[in-house]
């Protein structure tokens, strides 16, 4: 009996697949959300036409908007129940929307729609919160350095592969080419971005123990953290706060001294590196510069994470056609080369494949995903190192430090104080 | 004494229009940008371009969306002109009842009102889209202006108030002899004296709607319904650089409406002020 009924069960099954979906399934629509620039929104476009010609019955809203405002927007769809049916995510908004894991579908559910084995454990498990999983990286991003190469050139310098040799070139770039030439531009974000590798090459430990709700670093370590930036400016190795200050309140890659070449070299994301080089005044070539690391360091430090994400509401009605459009934007060769690395290297295999063929696997930023995965990476940051207040915290202490408001001892306790405070309230 | 007599305008011209054009110069930096190749754009200073394109305003037009901005200027019409007519007769009649009647709790209800300029406009959005979901009115235009027919905006019920408080009530008593009802008395005799502050709430209305962007963010999902304050951001983002002749020549087409507004208003306000006299 439970044979017969098995094999009923099966002939239902294989004749669910084999018939042509088109003529089976009733319409549906799904409402997709993302962010981006202009290269995106054609990329995406051109991809959603292209699902919609494979799955006729299915049509796709596109809501779309620029970076500014997106996380609000979402915040308050997620609040109203009123979320797209696929969407794309940051990293961190899963701290934010996912708590306890229950924020958006558990991917699980869909395992037979959304081809999960082109993916690697590592990046998958980013995408899991207590278990379920939530969401399935794009790609995967960390901070490298890269370098101004025609600069460094005209200081007589090569390119600097370890924290003394960036260091030294500080003084040479000052004596040689100017003082109001540095061999690294950070803000105050990167700071902390490299204030926290340099911790984590020392401890080999996440920067922010989830666990403990506490930073994983004691009082004479967050001095240290704070000496650093003093550390950087004085050397002559980035331009101080202030003098930042001076070109405005805008985004590194349209500050001048980095379009003619004076500030040599950012930290930047390897998704994200495109934006610095396309502002660059022609004639300028930038290169990747070797990690540095720290003597005996056990362990590289990077950021290593999504850039980007993709999610389905939790209360989607259409999970399963929901599960197709993300298969087809992560695997399929059609939206894989439209996308091409647009928003860095894939983590798909069969879409690194397909890129391959291709031969579009090139560029600074694949240059970077190389150098990534030769450089020991196995410390994996808590999401809250970049929840939005934890972030703010740092770049207020760093602000006043900056500034001349504190000293570095101070500064070095209040990061051990508040950041610890702030990280006390939002982890619970 | 007659060299230094002219010699003084001379100086105070001077110093204007140098100021004025410090002070108009972004302004200009803005349109010569929008005519600007990108890489041109953060290289100089000056705003005439070295080698002037219309490429900017070519691509902006047509936008990365499936749409073009002529959708995005209809959207943003089509939400401001209802916005703009509601507010203003809502805030009149409103005026209108604080200024001249003595219902009992007014001072308390204009105190209401007056808080509700403080309060924060962030603390009531997630409740109203709530709201607004309920009425299924969600990637809509109404939850945008519907609100404002109720004289939300209380900044301008309290601007007519003020206005309206500097006339005597004589005017409207004689209409009310002359067997004016309350409304009549509102349209025939106390708007065309408060016309100066009216066409002050429309112009604030329009510019202040027009450069909303967190209401149209929250409350319309669907591009299509997007206004030109969403979609000049459309192309902003944190991973790639930003074509900014293209923002730049979508924000000065942007600022047509605003200036020419405000140009045409400014001549009906100029005579509203001069009609609002009352003779004794």
């Amino acid at each position: 009996m439970s044979a017969k009924l098995t094999r009923r069960e099966l002939l239902a099954a294989t004749g669910g697949l084999l018939a042509p979906r088109a003529r089976a399934a009733p319409p549906v629509t799904l409402r997709m959300s993302w962010w981006g620039g202009s290269e995106v929104h054609r990329a995406h476009l051109e991809t959603i036409r292209a699902f919609e010609r494979k799955y006729p019955h299915i049509t796709v809203k596109a809501e779309y908007t620029g970076w500014a405002g997106h996380l609000e927007r979402l915040t308050t769809q997620i609040a109203g129940d009123t979320a797209p049916d696929l969407m794309q995510i940051n990293w961190n908004w899963l701290v934010l929307f996912s708590r306890a894991g229950d924020g958006f579908y558990d991917l699980s559910k869909v395992a037979g729609a959304v081809d999960l084995s082109q993916c690697d454990a590592d990046s998958l498990s980013m995408g899991r919160v207590r278990g379920r999983l939530n969401a399935v990286p794009i790609s995967m991003a960390a901070r490298l350095f890269y370098f101004n190469a025609t600069t460094y050139a005209k200081a007589g310098l090569s390119i600097p592969s370890s924290w003394e040799g960036l260091f030294a070139a500080g003084p040479v770039f000052r004596d040689k080419l100017g003082p109001d030439y540095y061999p690294l531009d950070l803000n105050l974000q990167d700071v902390i971005a490299v204030a926290r590798t340099r911790q984590i090459q020392e401890s080999g430990l996440p920067f922010v123990d989830e666990g403990r709700s506490r930073l994983n670093a004691s009082l004479p370590e967050t001095v240290e953290a704070a000496r650093l930036y003093q550390r950087l400016v004085d050397a002559h190795v980035i331009p101080s706060a202030r003098e930042r200050a001076s070109f405005g309140n805008v985004p590194p890659q349209e500050m001048r001294p980095w379009i003619t070449g004076r500030y040599a070299g950012v930290h930047q994301w390897i998704s994200a590196i495109g934006k610095s080089t396309d502002t660059l005044e022609p004639g300028q070539a930038i290169a990747l510069g070797a990690f540095p690391l720290r003597a005996q360091a056990k362990d590289a430090g990077l950021l290593y994470r999504p850039s980007m994400l993709l999610a389905i509401n939790r209360s989607t009605r259409h999970p399963q056609e929901a599960a197709l459009l993300m298969n087809f934007m992560l695997n399929d060769p059609t939206a894989v080369l439209i996308f091409g690395v647009k928003r860095g290297p894939p983590v798909s295999r069969r879409a690194l494949a397909t890129l391959a063929a291709d031969d579009a696997l090139k560029g600074l930023s694949w240059e970077g995903l190389q150098q990534i995965q030769k450089l020991p990476n196995r410390v994996r940051e808590s999401g809250f190192f970049e929840h939005p207040r934890v972030r703010d915290g740092f770049i207020d202490i760093y602000e006043m430090l900056g500034y001349g408001r504190l000293g570095v001892e101070e500064a070095g306790l209040r990061m051990f104080e508040d950041v610890n405070a702030i990280l006390r309230r939002v982890i619970r | 004494m007659n060299a230094r007599q002219s010699l003084q305008p001379l100086l105070r011209y001077g110093i204007l229009i140098g100021v004025g054009f410090v002070m108009i110069y972004p302004l200009l930096w803005m349109i010569g940008g929008a005519f600007k190749p990108n890489s041109e754009i953060f290289s100089s200073i000056g705003f005439i371009p070295q080698s002037p394109t219309f490429d900017g305003l070519e691509k902006g037009w047509k936008t990365s969306t499936e749409y073009t901005f002529a959708t995005y200027f209809a959207n943003t019409f089509a939400i401001i002109i209802p916005k703009v007519i509601v507010t203003v007769i809502s805030s009149v009649i409103v005026a209108f009842g604080f200024a001249r009647f003595s219902v009992p709790g007014r001072r308390f209800l204009f105190g209401v009102l007056i808080a509700t300029v403080l309060l924060p406009k962030s603390v009531l959005l997630i409740p109203q889209y709530l709201m607004f979901r309920e009425f299924g009115w969600l990637d809509t235009f109404l939850p945008l202006y519907v609100p404002s027919a109720f004289a939300t905006e209380g900044f301008f019920v309290f601007m007519i108030v003020q206005f309206m408080r500097s006339f005597p009530p004589d005017m409207e008593e004689a209409a009310m002899m002359d067997g004016c009802n309350s409304l009549q008395v509102l349209f025939y005799v106390v708007v065309p004296v408060i016309l100066p502050a009216v066409i002050s709430v429309a112009l604030f209305q329009f510019m202040w709607s027009i450069n909303d962007f967190l209401g149209p963010l929250i409350y319309l999902s669907s591009v299509e319904n997007y206004p030109i304050s969403l979609a000049l951001k459309m192309s902003i983002d944190v991973t790639e650089a930003t074509q900014w002749n293209q923002v730049l020549a979508m924000s000065t087409l942007a600022l047509l409406p605003s200036l020419i507004v405000f140009f045409v208003a400014q001549r009906y306000f100029v005579e509203g002020i001069s009609l609002g006299s009352v003779k004794g």
